[in-house]
């Protein structure tokens, strides 16, 4: 019988897979989101996450750059 | 990814717009008729004069003759072009064959018009009456300054200390799609404001001005005269004086709006009282397509990220806040530098990286606009960099099938999503695949046929 997910099919570089895998793990186990890890650069995630990863993926590039004070 | 741009459509697209009825009335004017043939793409150009003197229809057979084979799709983009603004009329004979005939009235104005030229329906005012007359540079600085200004009052009409006598409610009009305003907030600039400023003068004097004609109804005008009175305007001589007098109620109302933008200059004499023509009026229906502006430029950008600004206008000041850190300002000199969050702060806005670089091409100052390129290159490219790091995770959603009874059918069913352009991904090993969410019902569908 075949069976169908509904989820986000997200495809990135390996360096953003890598951080979205540790985010994964950093969650708590009813709120881990990755389904699949279908390769380095690809992944099938619930469908419900897509503002979360982007907002932490904001997040962790704002941390990475360093504004000067006006 | 592209967003849905404030598109600056040529003012003819408007025209061709009218029903049949309207537009047979806007080519009562030779003006127009003369507007609407310099407005036409080459091919159709060339069609409408080899057809000024034919009064019979030509067989579209017999036209497609004209050109080779291989310009067909030109041939055919002119003659829709040319049916569209109801220059040519269709004309069906007993055996459905199709041929195209001249519009009447079009032809008759434009042979009127070839043999003893145009005559507007104005005279300019003799000098003897107007006394002194504003030259053209000042002419200019004042349409210039004028659009600013409104320009100034449209993005935020709090802070004008010299506004416009626009009623709030045309403001609003024009405001429309520009800003966003919730009840008790401060309005927003949308991401069509943004890419609105950026644009040229041109392109934004169209914009205002469908604005101002497609809003003509709820203030009882008809649109028609107002285009008719919009591309008349466009054949008067640039810096002469008309008389207020010559004008319709309709017409002298519009002047007044037209002077708030800058398109006329009003002047008042002793008895009299006239309009003189701006370059923003007299560019209205020249070719639209090929806008472009000599205005001299301002920006320097150097490789450093540096930006100087030689401008001493608020408005410049406001459009390159947008997309950088404004760091200094001096009477006649803005420094601001184009740093990553600067840019990320105008790509939140829908701000696309080509748009800021054609923004800085456009406006080089004289001194870099004939380097190659006018912007180095190195800032091109890291505007082009910082925008895809942006995108760097592509999401789509989906579904994911497994636990495929057979390899048989998971190849089918592979297949068919792929015929679709529907599949993201397929693992032939697991027999697992993902399609695209709006594929769902269909795959349903053929998994329950397979069955």
């Amino acid at each position: 019988m075949v069976n169908a997910i509904k989820g986000l099919f997200i495809s990135c570089d390996v360096p953003m897979a890598q951080f979205i895998v540790n985010l994964n793990a950093s969650m708590p186990a009813s709120d881990k989101f990755i389904l699949h890890m279908l390769d380095p650069t690809h992944m099938f995630v619930q469908p419900h996450v897509a503002e979360m990863i982007r907002s932490k993926i904001s997040e962790f590039r704002d941390q990475n750059s360093y504004e000067k004070p006006t | 990814m592209p967003q849905v741009m404030v598109v600056a459509r040529n003012f003819m697209d408007m025209v061709a717009a009218l029903p049949a009825a309207k537009l047979d009335m806007l080519y009562d004017s030779a003006f127009i008729c003369e507007a609407v043939l310099r407005s036409l793409p080459p091919l159709a150009k060339k069609y409408a004069l080899q057809m000024l003197y034919v009064s019979a229809p030509v067989a579209a057979a017999a036209m497609e003759e004209w050109v080779l084979d291989e310009y067909a799709a030109k041939h055919r983009v002119a003659i829709d072009r040319l049916l569209q603004l109801r220059v040519f009329v269709e004309v069906r004979d007993r055996r459905k064959e199709v041929s195209y005939k001249m519009n009447q009235k079009f032809q008759g104005n434009m042979q009127k018009y070839l043999v003893d030229g145009g005559s507007l329906p104005r005279e300019p005012i003799p000098s003897s009456v107007t006394a002194r007359l504003p030259t053209l540079a000042e002419l200019e600085s004042f349409a210039l300054e004028q659009w600013e200004c409104f320009l100034l009052q449209l993005i935020n009409s709090s802070q004008v200390e010299r506004g416009t006598s626009f009623s709030s409610s045309m403001m609003r009009t024009f405001q429309r799609g520009l800003l966003s305003s919730r009840d008790g907030e401060a309005p927003r600039l949308t991401e069509n404001g943004f890419q609105f400023l950026l644009m040229e003068t041109n392109a934004q004097l169209w914009y205002i001005m469908r604005e101002y004609i497609s809003s003509a109804e709820e203030r009882g005008v008809d649109p028609t005269e107002l285009i008719s009175f919009l591309l008349e305007l466009s054949f008067h001589t640039l810096g002469e004086a008309y008389s207020l007098n010559t004008l319709t109620d309709v017409q002298r109302n519009a002047i007044r709006d037209l002077a708030e933008l800058g398109l006329v200059k009003l002047q008042q004499g002793r008895k009299d009282s006239w309009f003189i023509p701006t370059k923003l009026a007299t560019n209205l229906s020249a070719s639209l397509s090929d806008s472009s502006s000599n205005k001299e430029g301002f920006v320097v950008v150097e490789t450093n990220f540096r930006m100087y600004a030689y401008s001493t206008s608020r408005l410049h000041c406001e459009i390159l806040r947008l997309f950088s850190r404004v760091e200094y300002q001096l009477p006649n000199l803005i420094v601001g530098s184009i740093t990553k969050e600067s840019l990320y702060g105008a790509f939140e806005n829908g701000i696309t990286a080509e748009q800021i670089i054609s923004f800085l091409q456009q406006n080089a100052h004289p001194r870099v606009a004939d380097k190659i390129p006018a912007v180095p290159e190195n800032v091109t490219d890291q505007i082009r960099l910082w925008e895809t790091d942006r995108n760097r995770v592509d999401m789509t959603l989906s579904h994911l099938y497994e636990d495929f009874p057979s390899k048989d059918m998971f190849e089918q069913c592979c297949d068919y999503a792929r015929d679709h352009g529907c599949l993201l991904w397929e693992d032939a090993k697991k027999m697992r695949l993902i399609v695209r969410v709006e594929f769902h019902p269909e795959m349903r569908e053929f998994l329950r046929r397979l069955r």
